[in-house]
C-alpha cells in the first residue's frame, strides 16, 4: 500500500484530504509544518518504511513548503519521491521550481483533480 | 548616549508610528498605531476586523514591513484568501513572501498556550516580522484555566513582540469589557459595531483605550468599500480647532447683485459665512447662483449641492442670465452635485472641505444644509457639526451658506432672511439683511425680482405695514 504524506499547518485541511485518500486506498501520514513532516519521515526511515508521496502546502510555521521539498531533496532515499504542492497565492512558486513539484494544486481544488494527480504520479492505491 | 526627551518637550510626538494607511484611521490615532505596541481589535463577526487587519497588512507590507498573520481559530485561510481576492488592497504576489498566514489552532489545543507563544515568537523571528495579527483571541481565553494564564499570554506575547520591534494586533469577535485582563494588558483598543437607525445601517468605530497616545475619541462612522475600510472622524473631533486662524480682512466679496452691495456697504466680508434663511421657492438657490456667477478665473467658485443636478443647475442660471457652462470651461466654476441618496455626514463634509482645498476656489454656495441634517444620524451633534465645519471653511477662505436653519445664527458671520410676502394680491419676495460681521449695512426691506436679466433688489415695502406678518398691508396716507 502506497504511503502519502500529508503537510498543512491547517489540520482541518490534513484530515480532510487524509481521509480523502484513506477512502481512496491510500495510507496517510500527517504533519502540521514542515519540520514535523521531516520528523515523520525519519520515523518512517528508522521503521524501514517509505513515502511514496508528499502533499504540502506552502505557508506553514517553522519550514514552509518550498524549504521542506529542498530538504527532501537532499536526502538520497527521498530524492525522487514526488511532491504536490497545494498552495493558493504561492501556487506559482511551485510552478518555476519543477525539481522540487511534480505538480502544483491552486486552492481551492476539487477532490476529484488531487485524487487524480495523485494516481498519475504513484497509482492507483491497490496496484502502487 | 541616551536620546532623553528636554524637560517641556513632548515625548508624544517621538514615538514612531505605523502608518495604518486605512483612510481616516489614522487621524484618528493622530498618526498611526505605536510601532511595538499592542492592540485589541474587537466586533461581531462581519463588523470588518479581518478586512482592517489585512488592510493595515497589505499597507503596511507596501511601506516595507513584513507581516505574520497567525489564526487561533479552527477555520481554513482558503476562504479568506478568496474573499481577500476580491478587494483592491489585495496583492497575491506579497503572499507566503512578505505576509505569512499560519494557523496555529493545532498548537493551542495540543500544546496549550504557551506553546503558541513559543510558536510565534519563533516565526517573529524567523520572517522577520513588524507587525503580528493574532486572529481568534476568544480562543485563548478559553483555553486558559485562569484570567491569570490570559494575563500571562498576552503579556508574553506583547514582549516578545515589543522585543522583536513588532506591533502586535489581537483580533476578537467577543465584546470585552475595559475592565477584561485583555484589555487592562494592551495599549490600545479599536471597536467596530454597526447601528439601525431605521431601515438604515451605519457602520461605526471606537478607539476605547489609546495608551501613550492622543486620538479623537469617540464614535466615528465608517463603510466598507472595494477598497477596504474608510473611517469618516467626526467633522467636530477633527477640526475642533481650525487649520488656521484664517485671515481677517475688511476686504469686501461681491453678492453678484450690485444693489445687495451697495446695502451690505461694498459686499459681503471676505472670509465670512452667510446663512440665507427662507421657504422653498423664495429664491435662494437664485441668490446663490447670483452669488457664483460673480467667480472669475483668479477667485474661483464651488457649488455644492445636494438637489439641482449640474445641468439643471446651468439651466436655471441661463435663465438668470448666466452662462455656467462657459464658467465652467474657463476654470472660474466647479460643481460638484451630490445624490440625496444614503450617505454619511463626515464623509460629505470631508468632501466639502477637501474640494475647497484642492480647487482652492474663494466662494462657495452649499445648497443646502438641510440636505446635511437629512444625513446626520444623530441630530444632537449637528449644531458642533456645523460650528466646526465653518470654522474650517473660514480657515481655508470663507464661504456662502444657504439654508433654513435658526439655530444656526450664532454660528454664522453673516444672516439673510427671505421670505413670501402677500401685498396688494400679489405674491412677493422678500429679502432682509439680518446681521453682517463688524460691519454696517442697509436694514431696509427689499423685494426680489427674478427675471431672465438677472436678480434686481427694490425698497418696494415703504408703503405697506407688517411685511413681516407674510400679509403686508399698504399705509393709508392722510
Amino acid at each position: 500500500m502506497s504511503t502519502i504524506l500529508v503537510v498543512d499547518d491547517e489540520y482541518l485541511i490534513v484530515d480532510i484530504i487524509g481521509y480523502a485518500l484513506e477512502d481512496e486506498g491510500y495510507r496517510v501520514e500527517r504533519a502540521g509544518n514542515g519540520v514535523k513532516a521531516l520528523e515523520v519521515l525519519e520515523g518512517l526511515a528508522r521503521e524501514q518504511g517509505r513515502v511514496d508521496l508528499i502533499i504540502t502546502d506552502y505557508m506553514m510555521p517553522l519550514m514552509n513548503g518550498e524549504e521542506l521539498a529542498r530538504a527532501v531533496r537532499t536526502q538520497l532515499t527521498l530524492s525522487s519521491v514526488p511532491i504536490i504542492l497545494i498552495s493558493g497565492a504561492q501556487a506559482s512558486i511551485g510552478r518555476d521550481n519543477p525539481e522540487l513539484f511534480a505538480a502544483v494544486l491552486d486552492k481551492p481544488f476539487e477532490f476529484d483533480a488531487l485524487i487524480a494527480t495523485v494516481k498519475k504520479l504513484i497509482g492507483p492505491a491497490e496496484t502502487s | 548616549m541616551l536620546n532623553l526627551p528636554r524637560r517641556g518637550e513632548r515625548i508624544v510626538e517621538q514615538l514612531k508610528r505605523l502608518v495604518t494607511g486605512i483612510e481616516g484611521l489614522d487621524d484618528l490615532l493622530k498618526g498611526g498605531l505605536i510601532v511595538g505596541s499592542s492592540y485589541i481589535v474587537q466586533g461581531r463577526p462581519g463588523s470588518g476586523k479581518t478586512i482592517l487587519a489585512n488592510q493595515l497588512a497589505f499597507n503596511h507590507v507596501e511601506q516595507g514591513g513584513r507581516v505574520l498573520v497567525a489564526t487561533l481559530l479552527s477555520e481554513s485561510h482558503e476562504r479568506l484568501f478568496q474573499y481577500l481576492a476580491t478587494l483592491s488592497f489585495y496583492d497575491a504576489e506579497k503572499m507566503g513572501k512578505q505576509i505569512q498566514f499560519l494557523s496555529a489552532f493545532d498548537t493551542l489545543e495540543t500544546d496549550g498556550l504557551g506553546a503558541v507563544v513559543k510558536l510565534l515568537r519563533g516565526e517573529i523571528a524567523r520572517q522577520d516580522s513588524t507587525l503580528l495579527i493574532v486572529d481568534g483571541l476568544l480562543n485563548a481565553r478559553s483555553r486558559a484555566e485562569t484570567p491569570l494564564d490570559t494575563k500571562k499570554f498576552i503579556s508574553e506575547l506583547q514582549g516578545h513582540a515589543a522585543f522583536a520591534g513588532c506591533t502586535l494586533l489581537l483580533l476578537t469577535s467577543s465584546r470585552l469589557e475595559d475592565d477584561s485582563p485583555e484589555h487592562t494588558m494592551v495599549d490600545g483598543v479599536i471597536e467596530l459595531g454597526e447601528d439601525l437607525h431605521g431601515a438604515r445601517s451605519v457602520r461605526r468605530i471606537q478607539l476605547r483605550k489609546t495608551r501613550g497616545s492622543a486620538a479623537l475619541s469617540g464614535l466615528h462612522e465608517f463603510e466598507i468599500t472595494d477598497a477596504g475600510l474608510k473611517v469618516y472622524p467626526r467633522i467636530e473631533s477633527l477640526h475642533s480647532h481650525p487649520s488656521n486662524q484664517g485671515c481677517e480682512t475688511l476686504a469686501r466679496v461681491g453678492s453678484g447683485i450690485g444693489v445687495l452691495d451697495g446695502l451690505l456697504h461694498g459686499g459681503l466680508p471676505s472670509g465670512s459665512v452667510t446663512l440665507v434663511m427662507g421657504p422653498s421657492g423664495v429664491g435662494k438657490t437664485s441668490l446663490g447662483t447670483a452669488f457664483l456667477g460673480a467667480s472669475t478665473v483668479q477667485a474661483p467658485g464651488l457649488h455644492f449641492g445636494f438637489y439641482e443636478t449640474p445641468a439643471r443647475l446651468r439651466l436655471k442660471a441661463q435663465a438668470l442670465g448666466m452662462d455656467f457652462t462657459a464658467l465652467e470651461q474657463s476654470g472660474a466654476l466647479h460643481i460638484a452635485w451630490q445624490p440625496t441618496t444614503e450617505g454619511l455626514l463626515d464623509d460629505v463634509g470631508a468632501r466639502l472641505l477637501r474640494k475647497v482645498k484642492e480647487l482652492k476656489v474663494k466662494r462657495v454656495l452649499i445648497d443646502s444644509l438641510g440636505a446635511f441634517t437629512r444625513l446626520a444620524t444623530n441630530p444632537a451633534r449637528l449644531n458642533e457639526f456645523f460650528r466646526a465645519l465653518m470654522g474650517e471653511l473660514r480657515a481655508l477662505f470663507g464661504s456662502e451658506i444657504n439654508a433654513p436653519a435658526p439655530e444656526l445664527s450664532s454660528i454664522v458671520d453673516n444672516l439673510l432672511l427671505m421670505r413670501f410676502v402677500e401685498l396688494e394680491s400679489e405674491l412677493k419676495r422678500l429679502l432682509s439683511i439680518l446681521k453682517v460681521r463688524d460691519s454696517q449695512y442697509d436694514p431696509a426691506l427689499l423685494e426680489m425680482v427674478i427675471s431672465s436679466a438677472g436678480i434686481d433688489l427694490q425698497k418696494a415695502f415703504n408703503e405697506a405695514t407688517a411685511v413681516l406678518s407674510g400679509t403686508a398691508a399698504t399705509v393709508e396716507r392722510s
